[in-house]
C-alpha cells in the first residue's frame, strides 16, 4: 500500500516544490537611490489609505509640507520584504494597494514582543548564509534596534540619511535619542508610547470615587475598592513589561546610566523599594493582579461583560486593548494624568513600548524601504472608528494632532482620553536607557511567576536585581549597583 | 475476587485509554466551535461544520495560504528523506547484518553512538557544515540531513540479523546467485515488514522533527508543518494577544490553531494506521521519539 | 535471536558448502568485502551527518573561537553562565520523572495487555497508540489547551485536585518537569506498549502454560516470567529515553512563547546550547553542552547496557 503510494506522492510533492522555489523573489536592482523618498509618494497615497474622512485628510497635508521636495513616485518599486506585527499588517497591506509598482513580500511574525530573541537567531542565520534578510523589520521591542545596530548583527541601517533630517526632526527629541546608537539614527519609533492612567468614568462614578493623582491615592483607593468592591482591579503587574509601568515611572535605576558597557542596575534605590511597598498590598488584595491584560484569563475575569477594570496604569496604545482585546462596553473609558509620587516633580511616567521601524543594511531595495517606513509612520492614520486604526500615538509630530482628534472625536471614550496622552508623551522620564538584552523575560520568570505563587513583590525585588545583572553579564555590560 | 481483579484491570485500563483519548476528541471536536465556545460551553460538544468551514478559512488566510506551504514542505522533506533512507538503510541494515567486510563492527558502532548523541551537539555543526557547501536556505539543508536515519539501519541490521537464515543464503549463493541477485530475490522480498517498520518510522521522524528545521530555515516560507505550528502560536492573538488588536487582522484563535494542528497530524495518523499491524505482528523495532 | 529452522535440505547444503568451498581460506579471502556494496549508499550520509558532525562538535568543544586548543576552558565557561545550572537540573528531573513514568506505567500496561489478549486489548492498545502522531509542536499545542482550565475538558480536576485555576498557575516553574514528562509520556508511551507487547510476542506461549499448570497467578506470571524475558527490551527503552529525554528542546521552546516569556527560552539544556550558538554566536560554549549531554547519555548507556547483560547474546 505504501510503496504504491508514494511514488505519486513523491512526485507530487516535488512537483509542488519545484512550483514554489521558482517563485523565489529574485531582487530587482533598484532604479534610484535616493536618499529621501517622495513626497509624491505620500501624498497620492494618502487619499487610498484613508477613505473619505476627515480626521484622516488632514493627515495628507501636514505630510506635503513636512517632507521635502525629492524624486518622483517612481523610485518605490522593485521588490520590498517586510517583517510586521499583526497590528501593522494592515498599514502594510495598505501600502502595498496603494503602491502598485511595489512588489511586496509582507511576513507576519510575533514582533519579537516580550522580549523574545528569535529575531537575533534569525538575522544570526542569514548573516551565515549571507542571505535572507528582510528589508524592512517592525518590532515591538524597543531595545532591539540598539543590538541590531551593533556587532555581530550589524543589521541596522542609516535612518536618519534614508528618511531625511527634515522628515526626522518632526519627531520628539527623547524618541530620536532612543534610536541613536554609537551617534547613529538607526530607527525610527512608530509611536509614542508614555504611561497615562486608564480610567472607567462610568465605574468611577458610580462607585463614587475620585480620579488619584498620586501614587499614594492610588493605593489608598486600592484598598477602598478592595474592602467596598471586590472583584474590581486598579492595574495589573503580570505584564513582562511591569518594570516599564510602574519602576520606570518612578525614576528606579534598573537601566541607567548606560555608556558603551556599562549599566547601572539598582534594585535597592530608594525609588524601587517605595514602589515596591507601594504595590505590595494591592498584588495582595487582588485590585493589581499578577495577570497580563492579554491574557485569555484576564479577559474573561475582567473584560467584556464582566467590566471589572476599574483603572489600569497603562500606555497610550492601550486604546486597543480596551477596545478589542477587553471589549470593554462603550462610554466608560478614558484616560488620566499619569500618577506622581506625591509632590515630587516634574511628574515623570514610564514607556512601554513605541514600535521601532528598522532597515536593513543589505537591503537592496533601500528606497522602498525608506518609503514604506515613512509611509507608515508620517501618512497611514485611518480614522479612529475603523478597524485599522493605529493604537498608538504617532511619533510623527504633524501626525499627532490628527490621531488625538480622531481619538477625542470616537465615542467610544466617555471622556476625552487625548489631552492626559499628550501631557504624558513629554513627562517620560530619561533616565532609563536602552541595552540590548531584553529585560523583559527577567521580569516575568523571576518576579511574576513568584508574585502567582503568593509572594511579595518587595521580597521578590532582590532576585530580580540579581537576574536583571546576570542578563546584563551575559550580554557583555558590567554592571555597577549604585 | 476474579471479578474485582478483573474490575481493577478494566478500569485501569480505561482511565489511561481517557487520559491518551480525551484531548484527541478535544482536539477534534474544537475547530467545531467559536473561540468563545469553547470556554462557555461543554468541551466536549460538538459544534457545527460551518464553524470548522470558517475556521479553515481564517487558517488559510494567515500569510497568503502559508500554512498550506507547510504542509508541502513538511511532505517534500519527509517523503525525499524518506525515499533515500529507504534506498540506503534497508541495503545498509542488510549488509552490516549478513556482511564480512572490515569495518563492519565499526560501521555499526558508529551508528549506535550517533543514535544516542543529543541533537543539538549535532545541528550545530551540521549547520556550519550545511553552510559551507552553500546549501543554507536550500531545501536540501534539511532533506538530506533527515535522509540519515541511523535508526532505520539499526532496525534493519537487527531484523536481517535475526530473521534472515543465513543458511538460506548460503543455499542461494551455492546456486550461483551472487550478491546483488540474492539480496534482490531472497532478502528484499522477505524485507517488506521492515521496509514498512523503517518507512514508518522514517516519516513519522521527519515529519515530527522540529530542532533541525529551526535552526537552519531562515524564512517562513520553507517551515516544515511543525516549525509552522510554532511560528502560527507567537503571531496570533490566541496566545500573544498583544498582536492583532483582538483579531480583526490575524483572526487566528483557538478552533484555528486547534483545526491547524489536527490537519497537521493527519498525514502521520495515515501513515499510523496503516503501519500499526506491521508493527504489532511481535516484530522488533524500538521507538525513538522527537 | 530465534534459531534458524534447520530442514535435513538445508544441513545438507551447508555440509556440501563447506566442502566444496575448499576449507576455511578461501572462504576468508572471499568475506572480506562481502556486504560493503549494500553499505556503500550510506556511508557518505553516516559520515557527513554523523560522524563528521561530532568530530567538529568535540572539536569546538575543545577549542576557542579562533581554533586554538583550551582544554576546558570552554566547559568551564559554560558551566559558569548562570542559566547552566537551572538547565541541567530541569532537565535531569524531567527525565527522572518521565523514565519512572515509563518503566512503571508502560511495562506495566503492556503486561496488563498482554495477560489477558483479545480484541478488547487489542483497541486500548490502538488507543494508547494514537498520540504517538502528535509528537513535537502539534503535541504541546494541544496540552496547552488541556491545561487551561478555561476550555480544558480536565478543568474538573485542574481545579478540584490540583487547585489551579489559571493558565499561569498551571505553567508554575515548579510544575515544569511535569508537564513536560507527561507531554512525553503521553506522546511516546504508546509507540513503546505496542514494542514491548510485540516482545512479550515472542515469548513461547507453553512456558506461560507451564507456569500457568504449576499455579501461578497473573501477577507472578507477568513479573517473574514475562518481565525478565523482555528485559533487554526496556533496557532498549531506557536508553533511548534517556537519550530523547535530555534533548528535551520543543516543549519548553513552545511552552516559552505560549507564556508571553513567564518559562524562559533557556529551561532545558538543549535551549541553551541553542541560544548559545544561535543567539549569541559562542558556538564552542555549545558545543562543550552537547559534549556534556552526550557523555551523560554515554555513561547512562553503559551503566543500563553492563547492569542488564544487553549486549551478552552475540547480535
Amino acid at each position: 500500500m505504501q510503496r504504491r503510494l508514494w511514488l505519486p506522492v513523491l512526485v507530487t510533492a516535488l512537483a509542488l516544490a519545484g512550483c514554489s522555489s521558482s517563485k523565489k523573489s529574485t531582487t530587482a536592482a533598484s532604479s534610484t537611490p535616493a536618499p529621501a523618498p517622495s513626497a509624491a509618494a505620500s501624498t497620492t497615497a494618502a487619499p487610498a489609505s484613508a477613505p473619505a474622512s476627515t480626521p484622516a485628510a488632514p493627515a495628507s497635508t501636514p505630510a506635503a509640507p513636512a517632507s521635502s521636495a525629492a524624486p518622483a513616485v517612481s523610485t518605490a518599486s522593485g521588490n520590498l520584504t517586510v517583517w510586521v506585527d499583526a497590528v501593522r499588517l494592515p498599514d502594510a497591506k495598505a501600502y502595498q494597494a496603494a503602491h502598485p509598482n511595489v512588489k511586496m513580500n509582507i511576513v507576519t511574525f510575533d514582533g519579537d514582543g516580550n522580549g523574545a530573541t528569535s529575531l537575533q537567531t534569525k538575522i544570526q542565520l542569514w548573516n551565515k548564509a549571507g542571505s535572507g534578510w528582510p528589508d524592512v523589520i517592525f518590532s515591538e521591542q524597543v531595545n532591539d534596534p540598539v543590538w541590531m545596530a551593533q556587532a555581530p548583527f550589524n543589521f541596522a541601517a542609516d535612518m536618519g540619511a534614508a528618511l531625511g533630517k527634515s522628515v526626522t526632526s518632526q519627531w520628539p527629541a527623547a524618541s530620536l535619542a532612543q534610536c541613536t546608537v554609537n551617534g547613529t539614527l538607526v530607527c525610527i519609533q512608530d509611536n509614542l508610547a508614555p504611561v497615562v492612567l486608564w480610567v472607567n468614568q462610568k465605574l468611577m462614578t458610580q462607585f463614587g470615587y475620585t480620579v488619584p493623582k498620586t501614587w499614594q491615592d492610588w493605593q489608598a483607593l486600592g484598598n477602598k475598592v478592595a474592602t467596598e468592591h471586590p472583584g474590581y482591579i486598579i492595574g495589573a503587574s503580570g505584564e513582562s513589561y511591569g518594570a516599564w509601568q510602574y519602576f520606570w515611572a518612578n525614576q528606579c535605576p534598573l537601566e541607567s546610566n548606560v555608556s558603551g558597557q556599562k549599566v547601572t542596575i539598582n534594585v535597592t534605590d530608594v525609588h524601587c523599594t517605595e514602589m515596591a511597598s507601594l504595590l505590595d498590598p494591592l498584588i495582595k488584595n487582588g485590585t493589581v493582579p499578577p495577570l497580563s491584560v492579554f491574557s485569555p484569563d484576564f479577559a474573561k475575569k475582567y473584560g467584556g461583560t464582566a467590566d471589572k477594570v476599574l483603572m489600569m496604569v497603562g500606555p497610550a496604545w492601550y486604546t486597543s486593548v480596551f477596545h478589542d482585546t477587553l471589549k470593554t462596553p462603550s462610554g466608560e473609558m478614558t484616560a488620566a494624568p499619569p500618577l506622581q509620587w506625591g509632590t515630587d516633580s516634574p511628574v515623570t511616567t514610564g514607556q512601554i513600548g513605541g514600535g521601532p521601524w528598522i532597515i536593513s543594511k543589505h537591503s537592496s531595495n533601500p528606497a522602498a524601504a525608506a518609503d514604506f517606513v515613512l509611509w507608515s509612520t508620517t501618512v497611514f492614520n485611518p480614522p479612529s472608528t475603523s478597524p485599522d486604526y493605529r493604537p498608538g500615538l504617532p511619533g510623527y509630530g504633524p501626525l499627532q494632532g490628527p490621531w488625538l482628534t480622531g481619538l477625542t472625536s470616537n465615542n467610544y471614550w466617555a471622556a476625552d482620553p487625548a489631552p492626559a496622552i499628550k501631557a504624558a508623551a513629554s513627562q517620560i522620564w530619561s533616565g532609563w536607557d536602552l541595552v540590548t538584552y531584553p529585560d523583559q523575560p527577567v521580569w516575568s520568570n523571576t518576579v511574576v511567576t513568584g508574585l502567582v505563587a503568593g509572594k511579595s513583590l518587595s521580597s521578590l525585588m532582590p532576585a530580580f536585581g540579581k537576574a536583571l545583572g546576570q542578563a546584563a553579564k551575559a550580554a557583555g555590560y558590567t554592571v555597577a549597583t549604585s | 475476587m476474579r471479578l474485582t481483579a478483573r474490575g481493577l484491570w478494566y478500569l485501569t485500563l480505561v482511565v489511561f485509554a481517557l487520559f491518551f483519548v480525551v484531548p484527541i476528541l478535544w482536539l477534534v471536536l474544537a475547530p467545531t466551535k467559536v473561540d468563545n465556545a469553547l470556554v462557555t460551553s461543554n468541551p466536549l460538544a460538538f459544534g457545527s461544520f460551518h464553524n470548522v468551514v470558517k475556521a479553515w478559512d481564517h487558517l488559510d488566510s494567515y500569510s497568503s495560504h502559508l500554512y498550506r506551504r507547510w504542509i508541502e514542505n513538511s511532505l517534500l522533506y519527509a517523503v525525499s528523506a524518506t525515499a533515500i533512507v529507504i534506498a540506503t538503510a534497508i541495503p545498509a541494515g542488510y549488509g552490516l547484518a549478513l556482511g564480512t567486510f572490515r569495518g563492519r563492527k565499526l560501521v555499526l558502532t558508529l551508528t549506535l553512538i550517533v543514535m544516542i548523541m543529543p541533537a543539538a551537539a549535532l545541528v550545530l555543526p551540521i549547520f556550519l557544515e550545511l553552510n559551507a557547501l552553500k546549501l543554507i536556505g536550500n531545501v536540501l539543508s534539511v532533506i538530506l540531513p533527515f535522509a540519515f536515519y541511523p535508526f532505520g539501519v539499526y532496525i534493519a541490521y537487527i531484523y536481517y540479523s535475526t530473521s534472515m537464515p543465513r543458511d538460506v543464503l548460503d543455499a542461494a549463493r551455492i546456486d550461483g546467485c551472487g550478491e546483488w541477485a540474492t539480496f534482490r530475490h531472497i532478502s528484499l522480498p522477505l524485507a517488506k515488514p521492515v521496509v514498512a517498520l523503517v518507512l514508518f518510522f522514517s516519516f513519522v521522524a521527519d515529519w515530527n522533527n522540529f530542532f533541525l528545521p529551526f535552526a537552519v530555515l531562515g524564512t517562513s516560507k520553507q517551515y516544515p508543518i511543525q516549525v509552522g505550528l510554532s511560528d502560527l502560536l507567537s503571531s496570533t492573538p490566541s496566545f500573544n494577544p498583544a498582536v492583532g488588536g483582538g483579531g480583526q487582522t490575524v483572526p487566528i484563535f483557538r478552533p484555528e490553531l486547534a483545526l491547524a494542528t489536527l490537519l497537521a497530524v493527519v498525514p502521520v495518523l495515515i501513515v499510523f494506521v496503516f503501519s500499526q499491524r506491521a508493527l504489532v505482528r511481535g516484530l522488533l523495532g524500538g521507538g525513538v521519539k522527537g | 535471536m530465534s534459531d534458524t529452522p534447520r530442514t535435513p535440505a538445508i544441513a545438507q547444503a551447508t555440509r556440501k558448502r563447506g566442502l566444496r568451498a575448499g576449507g576455511l581460506g578461501r572462504k576468508r579471502t572471499q568475506g572480506n568485502w562481502r556486504g560493503l556494496p549494500f553499505v556503500l549508499p550510506y556511508l557518505p550520509f553516516l559520515i557527513v551527518f554523523g560522524v563528521l558532525p561530532m568530530i567538529y562538535a568535540l572539536t569546538l568543544a575543545f577549542t576557542s573561537s579562533k581554533g586554538k586548543f583550551v582544554g576546558l576552558s570552554n566547559f568551564n565557561q559554560a558551566g559558569g553562565d548562570f542559566r547552566f545550572g537551572d538547565a541541567f537540573a530541569h532537565v535531569f528531573v524531567y527525565t527522572a520523572v518521565w523514565l519512572v513514568a515509563l518503566m512503571i506505567f508502560v511495562v506495566g500496561l503492556a503486561l496488563m495487555l498482554h495477560s489477558r489478549a483479545s480484541k478488547a486489548t487489542a483497541t486500548f492498545r490502538f488507543l494508547y497508540y494514537m498520540p504517538g502522531a502528535l509528537a513535537g509542536a502539534a503535541s504541546v499545542l494541544v496540552w496547552l489547551f488541556m491545561l487551561d482550565p478555561t476550555v480544558s475538558p480536565a478543568s474538573f480536576i485542574l481545579n478540584h485536585v490540583f487547585g489551579i485555576h489559571l493558565f499561569v498557575e498551571a505553567i508554575a516553574p515548579g510544575h515544569l518537569p511535569y508537564i513536560f514528562a507527561m507531554i512525553a509520556f503521553w506522546t511516546g508511551a504508546g509507540g513503546w506498549i505496542v514494542v514491548l507487547y510485540g516482545a512479550l510476542n515472542t515469548i513461547p506461549s507453553e512456558l506461560e502454560e507451564a507456569a500457568r499448570i504449576d499455579g501461578a497467578g497473573a501477577w507472578t506470571i507477568a513479573l517473574r516470567l514475562k518481565l525478565p524475558m523482555i528485559r533487554k527490551w526496556v533496557a532498549y527503552m531506557v536508553i533511548l529515553s534517556f537519550a530523547t529525554g535530555t534533548q528535551l528542546f520543543v516543549e519548553p521552546q513552545l511552552v516559552n512563547e505560549a507564556s508571553l516569556g513567564h518559562v524562559p527560552d533557556t529551561w532545558s539544556a538543549n535551549q541553551l546550547a541553542y541560544q548559545l550558538a544561535f543567539r549569541y554566536a559562542r558556538f564552542n560554549e555549545a558545543a562543550a553542552i552537547s559534549v556534556d549531554l552526550l557523555v551523560i547519555g554515554l555513561i547512562a548507556a553503559v551503566l543500563i547496557v553492563t547492569r542488564t547483560g544487553l549486549f551478552k547474546k552475540d547480535d
